[in-house]
């Protein structure tokens, strides 16, 4: 039986996550949720509404002048605004949060690393002080929880908590709304899986177990509940 | 709900922000007495009518300047500090002055 104690790291919400029944399997150096005993019924879930506990994913962050232009050189794609975020070719995103700030996030297929470790370890190669500007690197995983809220009622519930407009007509894919979600500062980010609607959202780690009980509070009405890994990776495959 | 239009992020309820008071041109530190400096620092105008403050969307941590009508409470534009602050300005030393 694996248990998130016997990992490096492990979520914020881990705790929760147990309570719930979660069955963990190792991701790189973290224990994740992969499942709480039928994944199958919550794949079907999280069409409808589920949560799901992605913060032992792989994530950072770039900021400061010349961030933007060494991130593109280093191949990512960035989008031309802000507040709007652009796949890679590996299931990656990168969302834009500012003319100078950039968030990227790992694939929730990815096995590891990935990515945003392979931009932190090309960052920190290259001599101090920079020849030309390239930003600083703005380390995520620690200073956010991720979540990710899909299904077709995903923006009926987020009407409850956020008084940002979700609705799918009226916020396109792959935009970004960095707003206040249930009192707390979130990030917020439309990332449809497979053609269900879904949203990532990342808010102070020290706010991952009150935002947790918020959403899934706010969810009741709906059905919704907590879903593994396993069928956030299942609505990516259709 | 009152909403503030953010220049990075749109139209948003105002208690997202935070207000900084009122947008003052800050004095050479090394040529200004003691009374000037304690006015810049801590004496507002208190304006009544259009006035120019820092505002910060709290979420982003994002500076700005909005223009606001004292009386009415009305905010009338908000724009980047860049469109204000447009180029980097150095105090000469106390021992370097004329």
């Amino acid at each position: 039986m694996t248990a998130p104690g016997d990992f490096p790291r492990r979520s914020f919400v881990a705790r929760k996550l147990d309570e719930a029944g979660a069955g963990f399997g190792s991701l790189g150096d973290a224990a994740v949720a992969l499942d709480f005993g039928d994944s199958a019924a919550e794949a079907e879930t999280a069409r409808r509404l589920g949560l799901a506990d992605l913060s032992p994913l792989p994530r950072t962050g770039f900021k400061g002048a010349g961030a933007v232009e060494w991130l593109a050189g280093q191949g990512v794609e960035v989008p031309a605004e802000s507040n709007r975020a652009a796949r890679q070719s590996g299931g990656e995103l990168a969302a834009r949060l500012a003319p100078g700030e950039v968030l990227v996030l790992g694939a929730p297929e990815a096995e590891a690393d990935g990515l945003p470790a392979a931009l932190e370890a090309a960052w920190a190669a290259e001599p101090l002080p920079p020849g030309t500007p390239r930003g600083f690197p703005l380390p995520r995983r620690d200073s956010h929880a991720w979540f990710l809220v899909s299904g077709s009622e995903a923006a009926a519930m987020f009407a409850k908590l956020c008084g940002v407009d979700l609705r799918p007509d009226k916020f396109p894919n792959l935009s970004i709304a960095q707003t206040s979600v249930a009192r707390v500062s979130a990030i917020v980010v439309r990332d449809d899986r497979g053609g269900t609607l879904a949203y990532h959202l990342l808010t102070d780690s020290a706010s991952a177990e009150y935002l947790w009980d918020c959403l899934l509070d706010a969810m009741v009405e709906f059905e919704g509940r907590p879903v593994g890994l396993a069928a956030v990776r299942a609505l990516g495959d259709g | 709900m009152k909403i503030m239009p953010c220049p990075l992020n749109g139209p948003r309820n105002i208690s997202e922000f935070a207000c900084s008071g009122e947008v003052a041109e800050m004095p050479e530190p090394n040529r200004t007495g003691d009374e000037d400096w304690a006015d810049f620092i801590w004496m507002s105008n208190n304006t009544a009518g259009v006035v120019r403050e820092w505002w910060c969307h709290v979420p982003t941590n994002y500076w700005f300047i909005a223009e606001r009508d004292t009386v009415t409470d009305e905010i009338l534009k908000t724009y980047p500090a860049g469109k204000v602050f447009t180029a980097r300005r150095d105090f000469q030393g106390r021992d370097e002055g004329p």
